[in-house]
């Protein structure tokens, strides 16, 4: 049984359509990163799920119930939010413990239990403070256990880290693995950040204008990205596009190629500057990150190309370079549609 | 640079504002015109924008300006601040009862001189009993512009439809009663007792009476009887109805709602007043003075006229006088003298006799047909003249006002929610007391 | 005023996501700082401006509002009737409001008023708040209409009550009787004597004042309307009924709001019984039901020409205020110290 099930979900917002009919599954104990750009429609994929936006056409299922017409107190999700929503009146101990409170736990059971969940985030010294007192850091802990402390059947999150400073960011996400993998519980993360996405996720889907462009692990979203969507979304500096009958050939074998425009791809650390029979090219400008460079040439028919270099051997700006990329470190896509043309 | 500017020029803004405020009191005599303080009613201040155009027509550069206040609270609030402030009118109107204050305390201008040496006036014209009111520790002070006193307005159309002989000269409070009694009527035109016990039942249509539970009201009944209102009519301490013939004047009004049913209950005087209620032909009889003339001038639905206060031992009248008088810190003395004298003068009593709004303090004037006018209801306006001869004045002290509304407050309860008779009077003493004390005498 | 609940320094993004510019690259930029330091500080020359922005009122608080008031302040220790100079009375002013009986009804009158009064605004315009915050068809009529009593003059706001309090043709009498006998209610009762009976007259200039807590309302709609969506959703997540979302979550974040709307109304409540009682029931029902501190005065005052003495008793009604404030604020003070804003 799946722990998460969108069926057709269409969603608007004010007369917009801002979910088109999308499909996903999210398995039991499974962690899914809902990335896209911002205006894709993440956040409005965890708010249907909650139930604080309603669904125009589809069905909602968590484990296995159908929560389409429900409101939002009875579908057993919790949600971290972007600002996190902490009770400024409320201690950290008190708003871990208001979901407990409303539902009529007992007071001293429901203490307890936000004890447990802060201890399980690492927030248990902080009981007593009030959120004005607490760091950003600290604020996304004290979320984190407010939304674990009920054992919820979904976890929404949406972009928790994204107010966090990078430091802090990198070690949130390890840790948000780490519990993930300790609770073992059913998890849609929304993030805008490809890193985050690729560190963390069992699955990604991502998405685009409120469709599904894909769904796959992350070794699938970043080895066979089902569109040029995907391949540029996804990696830093971006994929490198040309046209396939330009300037530029790959080296190796060919696939077979059809009657009809291509585009290929390939990432800029596939990119060799010395090739022999290489395109020549114009280094444009030069972007040293510790032991690697990016540099960001012109082709001759004039279309931009970034290579990965190490920085020992970076070329200077303004030199012609003989540009080099294998066949087998290229992805192909039909020009017209964007979608990937498999041979 | 321009912040500053913009500084001085606010500061600019505020000096002007108070500079205004000073300069206003302080015109050459000649170039300001004189300024008259009244109160009233639309129709009244009509009249007296009549009079001031009369008289700046019959004298060319003289001119008058007319200040309205909206009620009499107004009028002494105003009248107070202004002469606080160093910039009073030059005259207003104001009623011998609540004068006082200001006489006491100097506001008020000497006219003896003035009168002696003027041509166009001669005291010996006015009704001497009003000039009599206006006189403070000997000296003239202000000049009563009519003299007054109660009647009983009664609407003839409903006497005639209920075949109830109409209140005549010389009758007594018995009769009073009586007339009311036979007047009350509910919807369908039967006789109808409305006190509280059966008036839930049925509501009259029709009261006999309508009379305000106060001490001005109240006065005339306890003279006529033979007592007094205060202990000491020339140099009161306290409001003193404790007398037999004093309760039994007030026993007598506040049974015209306790027993008899007569007047209308508080709340339906609230919910219609009773000068109104007799406008709409719902009242048969009102007790009140010759103010209410003008309004009711405009009755076009029945006939209407007045009789005597009924009477209980010897007639006699309470005086209802309002005069013009000279503010000290005027500053256009003269012009407002040129202006008193007009008004006072017979064309000038005449001009507001005509709005029926008064009865002329001058002799003459009262006796032409601008008082008598046959053709101006009520017929017999007689009857103010008559009662002038018996008419006495009520105590001029300078705490007048707070006594009268004190007074209101204690009758009202008595008259609509029926205190006892011993705790009224005692109230009206023990409550009067400190006013009295603190109050100045003329 | 509104209580976020994001953190104090690194401001929190509003609900939007971040834009495309910082979605490519992994690391994102630090979150811009809110500006403060810009008004404040030790810069003379804003210094200056703002001294030169706040002349003009300090000019007319001064001369309009802090002179006349010593100037009173002084006169309350004098004899005064506006017309001859005042007199040195020491105490005697107040020893006598001591012993005057329509002083201490007034003053009775007064803090009854604004002990039922104050809290009834504050609550209906809460109500009002919470019902009108959202968009939805007709809020915004609604608004206005709760918005438009306010905007009314006062004295033709009294005329109109005195005409709807009228006992036998007024319409909130004509409506109790429908369906009732002979000028009683359906219940059998007798409708209220608004204008003749003292507990329905202190009932009805009540009943008049709530309807002009539209300055109230609409503080209240501003801060209900800043209180972050979030917190709602999630208390909608936790399943939360509307009772216990109000209780736990709108009132306390409200609560400082409410506070200083309360302090501001008991300041104001002794100034608008006046219009009421001076048109509306002239003091009355007798003896003083409804003579208020401000009416006292007023009568005192200007129609009784006793300045000095009402000088003396509006001394005393400051001092009330200031008390009244003095309490509330520690109260606040309390409540505040629960919040770390």
């Amino acid at each position: 049984m799946s722990g998460l099930v969108l069926d057709g979900v269409s969603a608007a917002y004010r007369g917009t359509t801002v979910l088109h009919e999308v499909d996903l599954t999210v398995e039991r104990g499974e962690l899914l990163v809902v990335l896209g750009p911002s205006g894709a429609g993440k956040s409005t994929v965890l708010r249907v799920v909650a139930g604080l936006e309603p669904v125009t056409t589809g069905r909602v299922h968590i484990a296995g119930r159908d929560v389409t017409d429900q409101r939002p107190g009875l579908r057993n999700v919790s949600m971290v939010f972007q600002s996190y929503a902490l009770f400024p009146h409320l201690s950290v101990v008190e708003n871990i413990a208001f979901g407990m409170e409303v539902r009529d736990i007992p007071r001293r059971q429901a203490r307890e239990r936000a004890r447990a969940a802060a201890e399980t985030v690492g927030c248990a010294g902080l009981l007593d403070r009030r959120p004005g007192q607490l760091s950003g850091g600290e604020r996304q802990r004290v979320a984190l256990a407010r939304a674990l402390v009920r054992e919820p059947d979904v976890f929404l999150l949406d972009e928790p880290l994204s107010n966090l400073d990078l430091a802090l960011r990198v070690e949130m996400r390890t840790e948000l693995r780490a519990l993930h993998d300790r609770i073992g519980a059913t998890m849609v993360h929304v993030t805008h950040d490809q890193t985050e996405a690729l560190v963390l996720a069992d699955r990604i889907a991502v998405l685009r204008d409120g469709r599904v462009e894909q769904v796959g692990t992350p070794d699938q979203i970043w080895r066979t990205p089902a569109s040029t969507f995907v391949a540029r979304f996804v990696g830093s500096p971006a994929m490198n596009l040309l046209p396939a009958d330009g300037a530029l050939r790959p080296n190796g074998a060919a696939p077979e190629l059809p009657d009809e425009p291509l585009e290929i791809g390939f990432r800029p650390e596939a990119v060799t500057l010395d090739a022999a029979d290489g395109a020549p090219a114009t280094v444009e400008r030069v972007e040293v990150i510790g032991e690697d460079a990016y540099a960001y040439l012109t082709v001759a028919a004039g279309q931009p190309v970034v290579a990965r270099v190490p920085a020992a051997r970076r070329p200077d700006k303004g030199a012609t370079v003989r540009v080099g990329v294998r066949w087998a470190d290229t992805h192909l896509f039909h020009a017209a549609s964007g979608r990937r043309y498999a041979p | 640079m321009k912040p500053r500017s913009l500084l001085a020029l606010a500061l600019c803004a505020a000096l002007g504002l108070t500079g205004c405020g000073s300069g206003s009191g302080s015109g050459s005599s000649d170039s300001s015109p004189v300024k008259l303080l009244v109160f009233g009613a639309p129709e009244e201040l009509g009249a007296y924008r009549t009079l001031i155009e009369a008289y700046q027509d019959a004298r060319p550069g003289e001119r008058v300006q007319l200040i309205e206040a909206s009620d009499r609270k107004d009028l002494l609030a105003r009248l107070a601040t202004s002469v606080a402030g160093g910039a009073p009118p030059d005259v207003f109107l104001m009623n011998y009862r609540f004068y006082g204050q200001f006489a006491a305390k100097g506001v008020v201008e000497p006219l003896d001189e003035r009168i002696a040496a003027s041509s166009a006036l001669d005291p010996a014209d006015y009704y001497p009993v009003a000039m009599e009111a206006f006189k403070w520790e000997g000296a003239q002070l202000c000049l009563p512009q009519n003299v007054s006193s109660l009647a009983v307005y009664y609407n003839r159309t409903l006497f005639t439809k209920y075949g109830v002989p109409e209140p005549k000269a010389g009758w007594t409070w018995n009769d009073l009663v009586g007339t009311a009694t036979l007047m009350t009527r509910d919807d369908r035109g039967l006789v109808i007792k409305g006190t509280e016990a059966e008036g839930a039942a049925r509501l009259p249509a029709v009261h006999g009476l309508g009379v305000e539970p106060s001490i001005i009201r109240l006065a005339p009944l306890v003279w006529s009887n033979g007592g007094e209102i205060v202990d000491d009519p020339d140099k009161p301490t306290r409001l003193a109805l404790d007398s037999p013939a004093a309760r039994e004047a007030l026993r007598n009004l506040v049974d015209l709602r306790l027993a008899y049913g007569v007047v209308p209950t508080d709340a339906e005087v609230e919910a219609e007043d009773d000068e109104s209620r007799f406008l709409n032909g719902r009242l048969a009889m009102l007790m009140t003075s010759r103010r209410a003339t003008t309004n009711f001038r405009t009755i076009t639905g029945f006939e209407w006229d007045v009789a005597p206060m009924p009477v209980y031992r010897q007639p006699v009248g309470v005086l209802h006088s309002d005069a013009y008088c000279m503010t000290r810190g005027s500053k256009n003395k003269d012009a407002a003298w040129r202006f008193m004298e007009y008004a006072m003068a017979e064309e000038g009593q005449r001009i507001i006799a005509a709005t029926g709004r008064t009865v002329p303090s001058h002799i003459g004037v009262s006796r032409s047909p601008a008082f008598l006018d046959p053709n101006q209801p009520p017929r017999n306006s007689q009857v103010f003249l008559d009662a002038i001869p018996t008419v006495r004045a009520l105590p001029t002290v300078s705490t007048w006002p707070e006594i009268e509304d004190l007074s209101y407050g204690i009758l009202e309860n008595a008259m609509h929610r029926g205190d006892k008779l011993d705790d009224v009077v005692r109230e009206l003493d023990t409550k009067s007391r400190p006013m009295f004390a603190r109050g100045e005498n003329g | 005023m509104s209580a976020r609940s994001g953190p104090g320094l690194r401001a929190p993004q509003p609900r939007t996501e971040d834009g495309p510019a910082s979605a490519r690259s992994g690391p994102a930029a630090p979150q811009p700082r809110p500006k403060i330091r810009t008004v404040s500080g030790p810069d003379t020359r804003s210094r200056r401006q703002l001294v030169l922005m706040l002349a003009p009122y300090l000019v007319g608080l001064v001369g309009l509002v802090l002179v006349p008031a010593v100037v009173t302040l002084a006169l309350a220790f004098t004899e005064y009737d506006l017309l001859r100079p005042p007199a040195w009375a020491g105490l005697d002013n107040f020893t006598a409001l001591v012993d005057d009986p329509i002083f201490r009804v007034a003053l009775l009158n007064s803090v009854v008023f604004a002990l039922v009064a104050v809290p009834l605004r504050v609550l209906l315009a809460l109500g009002l708040a919470l019902l009108l915050h959202r968009r939805a068809v007709g809020t915004g009529t609604a608004r206005t209409a709760a918005l438009l009593p306010t905007a009314v003059p006062e004295i033709a706001y009294g005329l109109l009550w005195l005409w709807l309090f009228n006992p036998l043709y007024g319409p909130i009498n004509q409506l109790l009787r429908i369906g009732g006998e002979q000028g009683l209610t359906v219940l059998g009762r007798t409708p209220p004597q608004w204008l003749t009976d003292p507990t329905s007259a202190r009932a009805g200039i009540i009943l008049m004042s709530l309807f002009t807590m539209g300055e109230t309302f609409v503080v209240l709609l501003a801060a209900r309307r800043a209180l972050p969506r979030d917190v709602y959703e999630m208390a909608a997540i936790e399943d939360a009924t509307g009772w216990d979302v109000f209780r736990r979550v709108t009132l306390p974040l409200m609560a400082p709001v409410l506070a200083l709307l309360a302090v501001r109304d008991a300041i104001a409540s002794l100034h608008f019984t006046f219009v009421p009682a001076f048109v509306v029931t002239d003091g009355g029902p007798p003896p003083y039901a409804t003579t208020y501190l401000s009416l006292f005065v007023y009568q005192t005052g200007f129609e009784y020409l006793r300045y000095g003495y009402a000088a003396a008793a509006t001394l005393v009604m400051m001092l009330l205020t200031v008390a009244a404030v003095l309490v509330q604020w520690r109260l606040i003070r309390r409540y505040r110290r629960l919040y770390t804003f």
